[in-house]
């Protein structure tokens, strides 16, 4: 693994990190069910980015590549090769499921906060709660 | 004037992700970037595409959606459940709206000629590689999700270039959109159980989400046809999976371009 690999793999991390630390301020801190949303999708963008991260690899002696066999057809050596330097396919799978239940929910949310905004003239949760 | 509650939550806030942070430098998901991959990872990329262990390999080339269609199949049957009861929830909050046509000349409204003769030649393009994603779904990266995703930008662009009353004026109703997500998932149903079915049909074993044939169970989808490689089940899960949710977005994406007036009249009751 080079230097730059792990500087990568830190700065990835750092953002991540960041990315969280904004989305937490956006549920808790922001008034407006609009921000909240967006907050929303990036805590769960950032969390399937870490699950990607986690099925990462970056192998002794060979590239990490995707975990799609290139060459047909499958030869012993093939598959060897694909084992000792495809990446973990399993988080991608969870987070592609996970995509789609967050994607599912937040459109229930967008719905929801459309009808707030008819019902009571305003997306603010403090002004909602006075109504 | 800073408010009390708000310095509180900075703080809980700082100290919760520094906290992750902490455990994250400590070792807590283990090196990163990670060297070697988990024993289960080894073990869905031997079994992807494997002739040597006929009864446990998926006979598809990407890992991905092998596990999400054949390992992992029944995950993501309730993952399009979920789907599907949001976008009926969706649907339920705007019950009694109608999706009405244009009382005036709908040709008129919209960008311009020019926005509008180029996305005439995107609605053939789009449609082309969303089908492509789905159904190289086994082979390549991508899959009925992400297919159905793509296609569904036709209808965004349909509305911004052409107005929303665009898509009823060609026949793309909501009734219409659920009926076909209603087939793609009854697709996905009828796919899960197709192997049970005929086996039943002949009197031997079978599981549900059966792809390929296992040891006690001899049917099976068809691996390979002459030179193509099918991935057995799974181009039939990508395909239905790409009706699905295609149309589910036209349906979120029709009822987003309601005009509020008319959706205001029913929540309002006026």
């Amino acid at each position: 693994m080079t230097n730059l690999a792990l500087l990568t793999a830190y700065v990835i991390v750092i953002s991540l990190y960041v990315n969280l630390g904004i989305a937490l301020y956006g549920i808790f801190a922001r008034p407006s069910l609009v921000k909240k949303l967006i907050a929303i999708t990036i805590l769960s963008d950032t969390a399937n980015a870490f699950a990607v991260l986690v099925g990462y690899r970056w192998p002794r002696e060979a590239l990490p590549r995707p975990p799609v066999i290139p060459e047909l057809p499958v030869t012993r050596s093939v598959l060897e090769e694909y084992m000792q330097s495809a990446v973990d396919p399993l988080p991608q799978a969870l987070v592609l499921t996970a995509i789609v239940i967050g994607l599912a929910v937040t459109l229930f949310i967008a719905f929801i906060t459309i009808q707030y905004y008819r019902l009571y003239g305003t997306v603010d949760v403090r002004k909602v709660r006075r109504k | 004037m800073v408010k009390k509650s708000d310095v509180f939550v900075a703080i809980s806030i700082a100290v919760f992700v520094l906290s992750l942070a902490y455990v994250t430098s400590l070792g807590g998901l283990g090196p990163l970037p990670p060297v070697d991959a988990r024993k289960i990872a080894y073990a869905y990329l031997n079994l992807t595409y494997n002739p040597w262990q006929p009864f446990l390999t998926a006979f598809a080339l990407e890992s991905v959606t092998a596990i999400i269609w054949d390992f992992r199949g029944l995950d993501t049957l309730y993952e399009t459940a979920v789907f599907y009861g949001a976008i009926i929830a969706s649907i339920a909050l705007y019950r009694g709206v109608k999706i009405s046509l244009s009382k005036k000349e709908w040709s008129k409204l919209g960008l311009s000629p020019i926005a509008k003769t180029v996305t005439r030649l995107s609605f053939v393009l789009i449609p082309t590689v969303a089908a492509s994603v789905a159904l190289h779904g086994h082979l390549t990266p991508g899959g009925g999700f992400q297919a159905g995703s793509i296609a569904t930008v036709v209808i965004v662009l349909a509305i911004i270039i052409f107005s929303r009353y665009f898509l009823p004026k060609h026949g793309v109703s909501k009734n219409r959109a659920l009926l076909f997500r209603s087939i793609g998932l009854m697709g996905v149903g009828l796919t899960s159980i197709a192997i049970l079915l005929a086996a039943l049909a002949l009197g031997t074993n079978a599981y549900i989400f059966q792809n390929q044939a296992k040891l006690n169970s001899p049917l099976s989808f068809p691996a390979r046809v002459d030179d193509y490689t099918l991935g057995g089940s799974l181009l039939f899960f990508n395909l239905f999976e790409f009706i699905a949710v295609a149309f589910g977005f036209t349906i979120v994406f029709l009822l987003l371009s309601v005009s509020e007036e008319e959706v205001r009249k029913v929540v309002t009751r006026d």
